[in-house]
């Protein structure tokens, strides 16, 4: 299998993962929302160990160079917030402020999906070991953003296949977005670190303005800092020895 | 440059911004809080100090694990997860409320502050030791940083206490108190480190996984309360970045 194609695999396989978190809605039509706290809390560790493995190999390139790309990936979410926070759509059969929802969050998270899938791609550039660690960071860490869209969409009566469907959908920009990511590292060699860090801050304000936020609203700010900092720490273990 | 002892000596006098800072906290953030007018624009400035507070320990903790994980890859992950729990553990004990609670009274508040402020400290401290020992100007940097650092969370525990009807000066007399523990625990981490040289990369991640879990219990949960979460990501993430950066050089 050619380099490129295994980027496309992986992030495919990423991408396929956000489809598991609608699965526990075959047994329950709803989720507690400590349960989705629990998840975001998780969700927000896995990224950020996985961050860190990304600017810790981007630093190795160049510091500079990754803080600079740091910082356009937060530009980057910040943006994206700035162009979706006007919008106010129907969506099919949907309307009122459930639809408003459900699209506001596969927008959401389509859209950072562009990051993580660039992440999964630059990562590829800096070796086989750190690829896979971050490739299964983002596709653990996909399960429970399935889980969130899922809760979501349930309750408005979307069938547990279409939840499935919407879930997967959101993370396909990862595979679309992963290969170029890897080839423009790969001839651009310089361009590394600035992308390691881009999807690096991406991810870290994503965890910063969406998932540590939503998790304080609906669960004690220890218990959220517990399983965040252990599922951290466990994540840099995972990475360690991969 | 200094030694590692000369490195806890100078985090002795790093405790005194955070009495400046409890200073001001009574008597500007603290006055203005009780202003109607002027509670919203206080609330702000109590988020970003409790944000930039967050991002320079945020930044300071990924410079610790890097070198923790660079000595002993174990030593380091596992010193975090021993860290994170740790830190939860003496929360329970200590009883501190959650952060940002929002139906305690100003005693009760003031006292978490304050219970929270010595927590910080503590992991600070180890912090530092480790670091000392490591390199005496990786030390002196996180004591600078810590010392920028001691000025915003002096200010939010002076605000707190002012709320408390506490005097400025007993403010910054509590704050300086409270943080009494970096100097200290540096002090016995370098010793200890000097003793058994196998804990270094365990203390370092163990103030890695400390550090994490502060910003993520109290400062984060405090700063969301206080003022958006855009402006709050900014400058957590932006603090931290140019952290880690300086910190990666002060250890080379």
């Amino acid at each position: 299998m050619s380099e490129t194609w295994r980027v496309f695999v992986y992030a495919l396989a990423t991408a396929l993962a956000t489809g598991v978190g609608a699965l526990p809605f075959v047994l329950v039509r709803d989720l507690s929302d400590r349960v989705i706290a629990a998840s975001n809390a998780i969700a927000a560790g896995l990224m950020l160990g996985a961050s860190l493995g990304l600017v810790a190999e981007g630093a190795r390139h160049g510091g500079w160079q990754t803080f600079l790309g740091v910082n356009v990936g937060i530009g980057f979410i910040l943006l994206t917030q700035k162009l979706l926070g006007g919008h106010d759509p129907d969506v099919g059969a949907f309307r009122g402020a459930g639809a408003r929802r459900m699209l506001l969050m596969v927008v959401v998270m389509t859209v950072h999906s562009f990051a993580e899938g660039a992440a999964v791609g630059v990562s590829f550039g800096g070796g086989m070991a750190l690829a896979t660690a971050i490739t299964v960071a983002i596709a653990v860490h996909n399960v429970p953003e399935g889980l969130a869209i899922s809760a979501v969409l349930r309750p408005q009566g979307v069938s547990v296949l279409g939840c499935v469907g919407w879930s997967v959908f959101s993370s396909l920009p990862q595979p679309l977005m992963a290969v170029p990511a890897f080839l423009f590292v790969e001839r651009v060699a310089v361009a590394l670190p600035y992308g390691l860090g881009f999807a690096a801050g991406a991810m870290i304000f994503m965890v910063l303005v969406e998932l540590l936020p939503e998790a304080y609203e609906q669960e004690r700010a220890r218990r959220v800092a517990l399983l965040t900092g252990l599922t951290l720490a466990g994540m840099l273990l995972f990475q360690q020895y991969v | 440059m200094p030694s590692g002892s000369a490195v806890v000596l100078w985090s002795i006098v790093a405790v005194i911004p955070a009495g400046v800072g409890a200073f001001l906290g009574v008597d500007r953030l603290g006055a203005a809080r009780r202003q109607g007018a002027r509670a919203g624009a206080a609330e702000r400035a109590l988020g970003w100090a409790n944000a930039s507070a967050a991002g320079l320990m945020l930044g300071v903790a990924y410079a610790v694990l890097a070198e923790g994980t660079a000595l002993s890859p174990l030593g380091g992950t596992l010193g975090a997860a021993i860290g994170v729990t740790l830190v939860h553990l003496l929360g329970l004990v200590a009883g501190s409320a959650e952060g940002g609670a929002p139906r305690e009274g100003p005693r009760r508040g003031a006292a978490r502050v304050v219970t929270a402020s010595a927590l910080h400290s503590a992991a600070e401290g180890i912090a530092i030791g480790a670091a000392a020992a490591l390199a005496p100007e990786f030390g002196l940097f996180l004591v600078l940083t810590f010392a920028i650092h001691n000025v915003s969370e002096g200010a939010v525990l002076g605000s707190a206490l002012a709320a408390g009807d506490r005097q400025a000066v007993s403010a910054a007399g509590a704050a300086m108190g409270a943080r009494t523990g970096q100097p200290l625990l540096a002090g016995l981490t370098l010793l200890a480190i000097g003793v058994l040289p196998a804990l270094q990369p365990w203390a370092l991640g163990v103030a890695f996984g400390a550090l994490v879990y502060l910003v993520l219990s109290e400062l984060l949960p405090s700063s969301y309360h206080q003022t958006g979460r855009t402006s709050i990501a900014v400058m957590v993430s932006v603090a931290a970045g140019i952290v880690a950066l300086l910190g990666g050089r002060a250890v080379r």
